[in-house]
């Protein structure tokens, strides 16, 4: 097949598939949602409180309604200027670990390391900036130098992490899911060991840096929250790039034949090995540009326990269906799940551990398309939809 | 494609060279590497034995039901669920149990923490068996979901993520050889360490020389034959991953029952054993005594870094050993070649009937 054969195949492959698509990711997460209520409904049987919403005999008093759990998720991640920023604030994050999870995908590489790539960023964005920061005016014009400065060296750090197991893959025939669920632990390792004995703050016990300067911090925009909306367009620009470069350039189709068919890619005359590589760079880049954006505009310092923003990347890039547009509402919706888990457990007294449990129920749920095809079956709906993998893949 | 003796030997030689070296360059972190080799070779003692096989327990457990899920050619990267999984349904158990006639059972809460390990397993198994869900992001799916819902259910049962203290299995002492010297405190372990050097050889011979360990082999490598030799190579891999529940179940609850307690805070106790038995199976190229030999080398290092710290006062980090798995599979990974998956690994299967 001469390229162009390919390129409209696989142009048809995901046009057919985008609008079933939509509708597993749709259903998956009605379904978690679904799930997720009678968790919160049994578990409120357990736990104990002083009022009670309902009493079942045989069974006792049941602490928790799941639709006064929803309703306060909703209102505590929209409600208030300060809760709307706290969600735009994590939707912003993850939609750049989203982003690095589908730059992957597309490419048909499961990159499961974008913890480990953004941890590693956020710790050289921290240090670059706390270094850089003290050498320039604390005006607009050190920020203008300081802040790019730093999301670019998370982004270099983050790609050359990314590119390691890139180069296994395509060199050594190591697969990618084990090569990078190995190099987050071990990226997690580095930065810990690093910052407590070399390069932390050393006056405190916690593992941290020092605190970044007033220079290095993105300006907060809404309320008492450190959202930024510079960060945000920012983010939105990199999801249209992305989605261009892979639907409008030759270098994007290239980039998502070589991971898929390797040998069809290089039959094609396309260097399918430098592609992985470069593939696996840029998803690292993208996570960490995400700890750049974490410590520029979250924490104000790299610290030990940072967020799992990089697998809830992965939980937005699979509900996006690894589109790269898909993944704005998709990050907005764990976004909102995140910031709403306070409000739960402030207000209700409900774990906020159960929007893990949902993310795990949503990542679960879509991995199964073939169930939902079976009920639609059942139901009388399509008329037999060809296979898609649930894996991102245009693989099927 | 069986691995020949020199490609396994080459392969662990390789792992082996790496720790080593990763040793080494921990030495140089501390101080004169001399000093600390002195060290580390006064700390190995039974005690630090008995120690490094308690830390193996979960390890070993968790590689060999992964062996046996992913021959059966389901990848199991869940295993660290399954875990977490069992470490807390152990200690709930406990909890449970002492209100009950039965009392705080350490064997009745073992078993109930592998049903509930199973549990999920299985549920894992019919989403990839039935539903033919992507074995990686279902396995992925386990994990997350478990990493969720024991702090979660920790919080509604004792409103903190870390349980209070329950009862732990109390040692048991081999009569005869325990009483013997010098090596007689090896002897004197808690029932899950025993488990767990009975169910190493019954895993090998299992795999190795049944009919069962046939299907199960026949399974992940060309499961076409082994449907046309009329056997059902669905119930083969719910099998294998019920085994593999079944393992990490044990292993999870030998973990917490050790302690008492359930630590649901930051990635819970179980905190990458499950990952780290994925690579001693990796390395142990998916035989049970390979793997467990690499789950107790992994878990000797772990103990000898604690020894280190409390006898010799060194600053070793322990993130650094910890490590040491993970960068060695790496290492392997590159410069023996891929692992040998079995051929039918993450592929579903249809039967042409």
């Amino acid at each position: 097949m001469s390229r162009a054969d390919w390129r409209s195949t696989l142009d048809r492959l995901v046009d057919a598939s985008a609008a079933e698509r939509i509708i597993i990711s749709v259903t998956s997460l009605l379904f978690a949602i679904v799930v997720g209520a009678v968790l919160v409904f049994v578990s409120g049987f357990v736990a104990d409180c002083p009022d009670p919403f309902i009493y079942f005999p045989g069974a006792g008093y049941g602490c928790y309604n799941p639709l006064e759990v929803y309703w306060t998720m909703l209102d505590g991640s929209f409600g208030s200027w300060n809760d709307l920023g706290q969600t735009l604030q994590e939707t912003t994050l993850l939609l750049f670990t989203g982003l690095s999870v589908a730059v992957a995908f597309r490419a048909g590489l499961f990159n499961i390391g974008t913890q480990g790539q953004m941890i590693l960023g956020a710790l050289a964005t921290a240090l670059v900036v706390l270094h850089l920061g003290e050498l320039v005016p604390d005006n607009v014009f050190g920020t203008l130098l300081v802040i790019p400065t730093g999301i670019v060296v998370g982004a270099i750090v983050g790609g050359f992490w990314g590119m390691i197991p890139g180069l296994m893959k395509a060199y050594a025939d190591a697969h990618e899911v084990i090569t990078t669920i190995m190099l987050n632990f071990v990226a997690i390792g580095i930065a810990f060991w690093l910052v407590q004995v070399h390069v932390g703050d050393l006056t405190t016990d916690s593992v941290q840096t020092e605190s970044i300067p007033a220079v290095a911090r993105l300006p907060p925009t809404i309320g008492g929250s450190r959202f930024s909306v510079v960060a945000l367009v920012g983010a939105l620009l990199v999801a249209v790039g992305v989605y261009l470069l892979y639907t409008r350039t030759v270098i994007g189709y290239d980039l998502r034949t070589s991971g898929l068919q390797e040998s069809a890619a290089e039959y094609a005359g396309v260097d399918a090995k430098r592609n992985i590589v470069t593939s696996m760079t840029l998803s690292g880049a993208l996570g960490g540009i995400a700890g750049a954006i974490y410590v520029t505009m979250v924490q104000y310092r790299w610290q030990a326990g940072i967020p799992p923003l990089g697998f809830d990347g992965i939980a937005v890039s699979i509900l996006a269906g690894n589109n790269p547009i898909g993944v704005i509402p998709a990050a907005l919706l764990f976004g909102s799940l995140k910031s709403g888990s306070l409000a739960i457990n402030l207000t209700l007294g409900v774990p906020n551990e159960l929007v893990e449990v949902l993310r795990g129920l949503i990542i679960l749920f879509i991995a199964m398309p073939e169930f939902f095809r079976m009920v639609g079956k059942h139901f009388g709906f399509g008329s037999d939809p060809t296979a898609v993998a649930a894996d991102g893949g245009d693989r099927s | 494609m069986r691995a020949t003796v020199s490609e396994l030997s080459r392969r662990q030689g390789l792992a082996i060279g790496a720790i080593l070296f990763g040793l080494l360059a921990l030495g140089l972190f501390v101080d004169g590497g001399r000093q600390l080799l002195g060290d580390v070779t006064g700390v190995i003692s039974t005690s630090y034995l008995a120690s490094a096989f308690r830390l193996t327990v979960p390890i070993a457990f968790a590689a060999m039901g992964g062996i046996f899920a992913e021959k059966t050619g389901v990848i199991n990267i869940g295993l660290e669920g399954l875990l977490i999984i069992g470490a807390f349904g152990a200690i709930a158990s406990m909890y449970a149990l002492t209100a009950t006639p039965i009392g705080a059972n350490a064997w009745v809460a073992l078993l109930l923490a592998v049903a509930a390990s199973t549990f999920v397993a299985l549920l894992f198994a019919i989403v990839c068996i039935e539903f033919k869900a992507d074995q990686i992001i279902a396995g992925l799916a386990v994990w997350l979901i478990a990493l969720g819902f024991a702090p979660f259910a920790s919080i509604i049962i004792w409103n903190r993520t870390n349980s209070p203290s329950v009862g732990t299995f109390s040692t048991v002492s081999i009569p005869g050889l325990s009483s013997l010297p010098g090596i007689g405190s090896l002897f004197v372990a808690t029932p899950p360490v025993f488990l767990l050097i009975l169910a190493v050889p019954f895993s090998w011979y299992l795999l190795n020389h049944t009919t069962f360990g046939m299907w199960i082999e026949a399974s992940g490598e060309d499961p076409k034959s082994l449907d046309t030799a009329g056997i059902d190579v669905r119930k083969v891999r719910y099998a294998g991953v019920i085994l593999s529940g079944i393992y990490c179940g044990i292993g999870g609850a030998g973990l917490a029952l050790n302690t008492g307690q359930f630590v649901g805070s930051g990635d819970t106790m179980v905190d990458g054993r499950g990952w780290i038995g994925l690579t001693a199976y990796l390395i142990g190229n998916y035989n049970p005594v390979g793997a467990f030999l690499a789950s107790f080398l992994f878990a000797g290092l772990d103990a000898l870094q604690l020894q280190l710290q409390q006898i010799a006062g060194y600053s070793v980090s322990s993130t650094l050993v910890g490590i040491i798995p993970y960068v060695a599979v790496l290492v392997v990974l590159t410069f023996v070649g891929r692992t040998r998956m079995p051929s039918a690994a993450g592929e579903h299967y249809e039967s042409d009937e």
